[in-house]
């Protein structure tokens, strides 16, 4: 709330102004990722198909972790680098953008 | 003075040259994992074959003291020599001196051996290492690069230039290498950048290391600005011989013939096993590269960017060819932005140095998404479309799967200039992908989905591109070899002629 003084005419108003509270919510920020972690990002647009792990698997380089079925085909989602998984985000079904963090690890 | 007194004392000028910038600076490099400018050059040539040129030049420079200060060499290293038994021209920026700065005369030598190597057209080779420009020299030395970057665009096509970044590489003087075909950098010794992490921070606020904004594998990997990196510099200068040995000297000349000993009616019986029998199923491209060229050996050119698609050197029957290859395990094969100039730029190299095509296609289409209309796929997918259409060397396209839409004309179509199109019977050449045309077609029929297993049965197929004469011939995988050396044979005598022109413009 701010008060201000308006002359008008030569008379003095006393007006109070208040902020209105901002209603649009910030866009829903992606759940932080945990330093060192390596993440697993969706290469391309398309649809999960099949999630083949779950949280507490240890996984080897070069594992299907997933499949994703973009630009007509089946994709084999592969582990980066040997590892447990910590946090699976997609499930069957499920459409991803480009970038989309689907599996921490 | 005696003329054994003259000799004398020529004998004495070269030794201070040759011991370059003194044992402190030359151990310093050393402790840093790198040679000096003549190690490096004598790693890179048939041994002895080096000719030094402009060994006595010295700088004129008077401003701030300059003039009392002796430079070796004014920095760099120049000169001829052989590899393979093949003429070569290098220069090697040299560290130890005044950090292999570039100055008037420095940039003079470097413009000495470049008119040479177009004169005699013989490839040139550029070892860069050094802090830039020589501050001293003011404007001589900013207009010592421009001189440079004019004779790298001019001899352009005309002789292969590969440049090795073995140190680093900062402001202008990045845009020799990158007005070169080839880029080798070594891996934590060389960086390129525009700007350094300083300027960086204080102008962005980001905070980065030099090896994370112009490290090896940051242009091999990330900016595509750097073609191949390499362990070390004996590695480095041993990857620009093997290199060489697949080029020509110049685009009047052939590359050279080698015996490699592989019969050319070998035939591969595991190609005709190694596609998934669900075509949405991805399977190793490579394995289809090293079934059919000669000892399945190739080199790849940018291999650890725009991986969904394949850019290597290789021989067939000891000739020399550039393959460009979708690769359906990254991305699906799909063409993007990246893919796309990665690919252009390797057709026109081949093309200006006369080297055939052999294009490997399993394409879905073009990637879809903000990111990618945002960023322009439209101009740089067009550069493939140009880049074959330009091309007059011979043109071999190989369709092994998915060829639909626009994404198969930009990658060779009959109609852009294939001279044969050849294609295995599991391709499904069509005007988009089967599925999503079925849904078109039959969308308000009742029995879609045995319409779609229809039209799936009978368009994704190589034969209603065979029956227009699109397709030449469709073969069994294991005779690709065979049939694809043949058909090299058959266009060796190949000539087309485009009109007389300035220069085309291409989409940049």
């Amino acid at each position: 709330m701010k008060k201000y003084t308006i002359t008008v005419n030569g008379t003095a108003y006393e007006v109070e102004v208040e902020e209105a509270g901002v209603v649009a919510s910030a866009p829903k920020a992606a759940a932080p990722v945990a330093a060192g972690a390596t993440t697993v990002s969706a290469p391309m647009p398309g649809k999960v198909l099949s999630v083949n792990v779950k949280v507490g698997d240890a996984v080897k380089a070069g594992d299907v972790l997933m499949i994703l079925e973009a630009m007509k085909m089946q994709n084999e989602i592969m582990a980066p680098a040997d590892g447990t998984v910590s946090d699976v985000r997609v499930s069957a079904g499920q459409t991803v953008g480009t970038g989309d963090v689907m599996i921490v690890m | 003075m005696s003329t054994q007194e003259r000799i004398e004392k020529m004998l004495k000028k070269a030794e201070v040259i040759l011991a370059a910038g003194g044992e402190k600076r030359v151990a310093k490099q050393h402790e840093a994992g790198k040679m000096t400018a003549r190690e490096r050059i004598a790693a890179l040539l048939d041994e002895g074959s080096f000719v030094e040129l402009d060994r006595f030049v010295r700088h004129r420079c008077t401003n701030f003291g300059q003039e009392k200060k002796e430079l070796p060499g004014e920095g760099v290293t120049t000169g001829y020599g052989t590899v393979d038994g093949r003429l070569v021209y290098v220069f090697a920026q040299d560290f130890t001196v005044e950090g292999g700065s570039l100055g008037e005369m420095h940039a003079a030598k470097i413009v000495k051996v470049q008119r040479l190597a177009l004169k005699m057209g013989a490839p040139l080779v550029g070892l860069n290492d050094s802090g830039g420009a020589r501050i001293q020299e003011a404007i001589d030395a900013l207009a010592g690069y421009g001189k440079i970057f004019f004779e790298n665009t001019i001899a352009s096509g005309v002789i292969p230039q590969i440049s090795a970044i073995m140190g680093p590489s900062a402001g202008g003087a990045v845009y020799s290498p990158a007005l070169t075909d080839f880029i080798y950098m070594v891996k934590n010794t060389s960086k390129m950048f525009i700007t350094g992490p300083a300027v960086v921070k204080s102008v962005t606020g980001e905070d980065v290391t030099q090896e994370q904004l112009g490290g090896a594998m940051t242009h091999n990997s990330t900016s595509g600005v750097a073609h191949f990196a390499a362990e070390n510099d004996e590695d480095c200068l041993q990857q620009i011989r093997y290199l060489l040995s697949f080029l020509p000297s110049n685009n009047m000349e052939g590359a050279p013939i080698v015996e490699t000993g592989d019969d050319p009616m070998r035939t591969a019986d595991h190609l005709n096993t190694l596609l998934p029998d669900n075509s949405n199923q991805a399977y190793d491209m490579y394995e289809v590269i090293k079934a059919i060229v000669d000892n399945g050996e190739y080199y790849e050119n940018q291999k650890y960017w725009a991986t969904n698609i394949i850019t290597c050197f290789a021989r067939m029957d000891g000739q020399t060819i550039g393959i460009i290859a979708n690769q359906p395990k990254v991305m699906a094969g799909c063409l993007d932005i990246n893919a796309s100039d990665k690919s252009a730029r390797f057709i026109r190299f081949c093309d200006a140095f006369g080297i055939p095509l052999l294009n490997l296609v399993d394409v879905p289409g073009f990637l879809p998404g903000c990111n990618q209309e945002y960023g322009g796929i439209i101009r740089h997918g067009a550069k493939m479309l140009y880049a074959y259409s330009e091309a007059t060397v011979p043109k071999i396209t190989l369709v092994t799967r998915k060829a639909y839409g626009g994404s198969y004309l930009a990658m060779c179509s009959q109609d852009l200039g294939a001279d044969q199109v050849i294609a295995w019977p599991t391709a499904e050449i069509a005007v988009m992908g089967p599925a999503g045309a079925a849904n078109i077609i039959f969308k308000k029929d009742p029995d879609v989905e045995a319409k779609t297993k229809e039209y799936i049965d009978n368009f994704a197929t190589p034969y209603q591109a065979a029956m227009r004469g699109m397709v030449d011939m469709v073969i069994e995988p294991k005779n690709s070899r065979p049939t694809i050396i043949n058909a090299l044979q058959m266009l060796e005598s190949k000539r087309e002629t485009r009109p007389a022109k300035r220069h085309g413009n291409i989409p940049l």
